[in-house]
């Protein structure tokens, strides 16, 4: 495992959308700002069950890395 | 009972137990901020009318009554008067820290003790920053109402002293009727900075319990998928 001690690389990262289950059925992307409004307990149940999937720049990320920042 | 339907309970069990811990960290985050500054507060009044009783010693410590040197009131004011105003804010300070009813009260307290120096130094305009250091003080506790009973009282109070002794609280005997206005005036622009100082650490607070939630989470997703791996290896080694 590699650690990342560019610090201002660390600041950059993070997620700028997210994927998560709609209620019907298929997905609903939100920006960060609208997932961080969700409840806590919302986002908590996505995070255990893996079902969210976080994008930065476009680019898929894993929740561990986009939890980063 | 369906796979799916367990698998959906146990997320909704785990869930809620790290919802409750990150709401438990919250809470204890807050009151010790609370009780700290509760502490703060005590020592601080405690240094202040110790300080109080100096500047009455050291500015005016005598006045005279015909040929009679006698102690001047303002020792007597500073050390009687300062004992009424910190009592209280001290005790539940002491007795009850983190408490809404003791914020409140040291707020009110603190700006009594600054209404005590600006007496005691003759209205001297320098001693009205006081005002403005306690209210930074009371931002500590990151409670905006606390700022709020702050302000009311030194402005009811400075209301008051201006009309019925104004030399006390201004330096002069007959200052501008609008003087108070003036003061009450920067205390609001110092509180109208200070509010959504406190709001947005109080929102830090939340955001910080909240990532902690958030990388819970993760772990619990990582130790699930985890199990599922040992157990298929279990599987596929045979054992029981």
């Amino acid at each position: 495992m590699t650690v990342d001690t560019n610090v201002e690389g660390q600041l950059r990262k993070g997620y700028d959308r997210v994927d998560v289950p709609a209620p019907g059925g298929g997905k609903r992307s939100l920006t960060r700002k609208q997932f961080e409004t969700l409840p806590l307990r919302e986002r908590v149940s996505y995070l255990i069950e893996g079902t969210a999937q976080f994008f930065l720049d476009g680019q898929p990320i894993s929740a561990s890395e986009a939890m980063r920042s | 009972m369906s796979v799916a339907r367990k698998a959906l309970e146990m997320t909704q069990a785990a869930a809620e137990a790290i919802v409750q811990r990150a709401e438990t960290r919250y809470d204890a985050h807050r009151q010790e901020i609370l009780r700290s500054t509760d502490r703060m507060f005590a020592l601080l009044m405690i240094g202040q009318w110790i300080f109080a009783i100096g500047v009455a010693l050291i500015f005016s410590p005598y006045g005279w009554q015909g040929k009679v040197k006698t102690v001047h009131m303002h020792v007597w004011i500073a050390l009687f008067l300062g004992a009424a105003i910190i009592s209280l804010p001290v005790a539940l300070a002491w007795r009850r820290p983190g408490e809404l009813l003791t914020r409140h009260v040291i707020a009110a307290g603190q700006m009594l003790s600054s209404a005590l120096l600006i007496h005691l130094s003759g209205g001297r305009i320098e001693t009205h920053f006081h005002v403005f250091g306690s209210l930074a003080f009371l931002a500590f506790y990151r409670d905006w109402p606390v700022l709020l009973t702050g302000t009311v009282v030194v402005a009811t109070e400075h209301l008051i002293r201006g009309i019925l002794w104004p030399e006390s609280v201004y330096g002069i005997p007959n200052p501008e009727w609008w003087r108070f206005l003036e003061h009450a005036f920067w205390v609001v622009f110092c509180i109208s900075i200070l509010i959504p100082s406190c709001r947005r650490g109080v929102r830090d607070m939340r955001v910080l319990a909240e990532r902690g939630a958030e990388l819970e989470a993760l772990s619990e997703n990582q130790w699930r998928k985890s199990s599922v791996v040992d157990r298929a290896a279990a599987d596929a080694r045979g054992d029981d």
